[in-house]
């Protein structure tokens, strides 16, 4: 069946396809900025009709959802800085052999997550930047049969360790990967991702593991399903 | 009466120039702030919940589901990006999408075949009823009213229905291609006539 994917953008915005439609559409959306652009216009006319509905709710779901969020974390930032503690000069040609690891065969772009803006690419490639320079970092990878890979870079003396996926299979009815790092106390939500991600992890020097699971959109306090990876650090 | 009161001063604050900006709110519950989730909860809730309360019809449900989706907004607040739309369009279509996930998945589960009937689209009665009338309900009103009849029906089963464009073909008998045409016809006229910036 081939359909021409723009035309689907108005049905989509009313929530409107079938879930393999959806998927299908998704990804186009990711890579057309025409659709993109007109999007925004489309949410906010079915705003416009969500909104002409409006009705007060009880008033105690006010309080049962201000107590269930004052103990539910919420998903990190996949950004955050860390302190550059080497220096980068001496670390060049193994920073090198690293990065070529790490970004595999999509490229240094690979970096950068489309969406980030320039600034958040740069504070982020000069956190994965420290990682990789570290004279201890220890790289894994692995690939999944339903396609894609997960390669991590971990360096104890810098506590950090950096995760790159790359093109994982789609998950239907909005669930995501979580990435989980593991340590006596348990495991500690890193990060929610769909398909590809490059995720930063601090305190990762104390840590025995990190895991991957499959998740509701975004993302569990605790992981509810088995591990798709388990990678030891 | 306060929640009302507290609405309606919100509702009528938006076309007269915001005096709290949602989009910041946002940001702030973003990086932990409950005092400012709160405030977010408070401006959306009714829309959250009404737009459920009309997806999902069965009010206990309704309120699970709009529940879920405020959690779901102070998990992911971090993700909003306020050049991508406003913060009630990312509430709103977060909100929509799960109140329509609900009731496919509610009714795959009871093997309950829906029926199509004329008393599909808002019923605007009851909404004048609950206090939270806001000249954007007269808007609406008006701009659905400039649609042609199947434009409309295709766009509010869609949206209020939760039905795929397949379904609202099958409801009305119509080519598919046909209703992906007049839905999207009709959102382009109703934005048009909202004055959104396309
Ligand atoms: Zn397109």
């Amino acid at each position: 069946m081939t359909t021409d994917l723009h035309t689907l953008l108005a049905p989509y915005s009313l929530d409107a396809l079938e879930p393999p439609e959806n998927t299908r559409f998704e990804a186009h959306l990711e890579q057309c900025p025409a659709c993109q652009a007109e999007l925004a216009g489309f949410q906010a006319t079915a705003t416009r009709l969500g909104d002409a509905v409006a009705l007060t709710p009880p008033a105690t779901m006010r309080s049962r959802v201000l107590t269930e969020i004052a103990r539910t974390p919420q998903e990190r930032p996949v950004v955050t800085a860390i302190a550059q503690r080497r220096s980068l000069r001496s670390a060049v040609p193994r920073m090198a052999a690293a990065a070529a690891f790490l970004v595999g065969t999509i490229g240094v772009g690979g970096y950068a997550i489309e969406r980030d803006n320039a600034h958040e690419a740069d504070a982020r490639s000069t956190t994965i930047t420290s990682v990789l320079a570290a004279p201890d970092a220890a790289t894994t990878s692995k690939t999944f049969s339903t396609g894609g890979n997960v390669r991590l870079v971990a360096s104890p003396a810098q506590d950090s360790a950096v995760i790159v996926a790359n093109d994982l299979a789609r998950l239907k009815g909005h669930k995501v990967y979580q990435v989980w790092m593991i340590n006596g106390a348990g495991p500690k939500s890193q990060g929610t991702f769909t398909s590809s991600g490059t995720m930063i992890m601090h305190g990762a020097g104390g840590a025995d593991s990190v895991a991957i699971t499959v998740e509701p959109e975004g993302g569990s306090k605790q992981p509810t399903t088995a591990p798709i990876v388990t990678i030891a650090i | 009466m306060g929640a009302n009161a507290a609405h309606l001063k919100l509702a009528s604050s938006s076309t007269a120039g915001p005096t709290v900006d949602l989009g910041d709110l946002l940001v702030r519950t973003g990086r932990g702030d409950e005092s400012a989730f709160a405030a977010v909860y408070d401006a959306l809730s009714s829309s959250v919940y009404g737009m459920a309360r009309r997806v999902i019809r069965d009010p206990s449900r309704a309120e699970e589901v709009s529940q879920e989706v405020f959690i779901q907004v102070w998990k992911t607040a971090a993700r909003f990006d306020a050049q991508r739309g406003s913060a009630k369009s990312w509430v709103l279509t977060m909100a929509h999408r799960r109140a329509v996930d609900a009731v496919r998945h509610d009714q795959a589960a009871s093997n309950r075949d829906r029926k199509y009937t004329s008393s599909n689209g808002p019923d605007f009665n009851e909404v004048e009823e609950s206090v939270t009338l806001s000249l954007e309900h007269e808007q609406v009103r008006r701009c659905l009213a400039g649609l042609t009849d199947l434009q409309r029906e295709a766009v509010l089963l869609a949206y209020y229905q939760g039905y795929t464009y397949a379904e609202v073909a099958e409801a009305l008998n119509v080519n598919p291609a046909t209703i992906k045409t007049r839905i999207r016809d009709g959102i382009v006229r109703l934005r048009d006539c909202m004055g959104i910036e396309a």
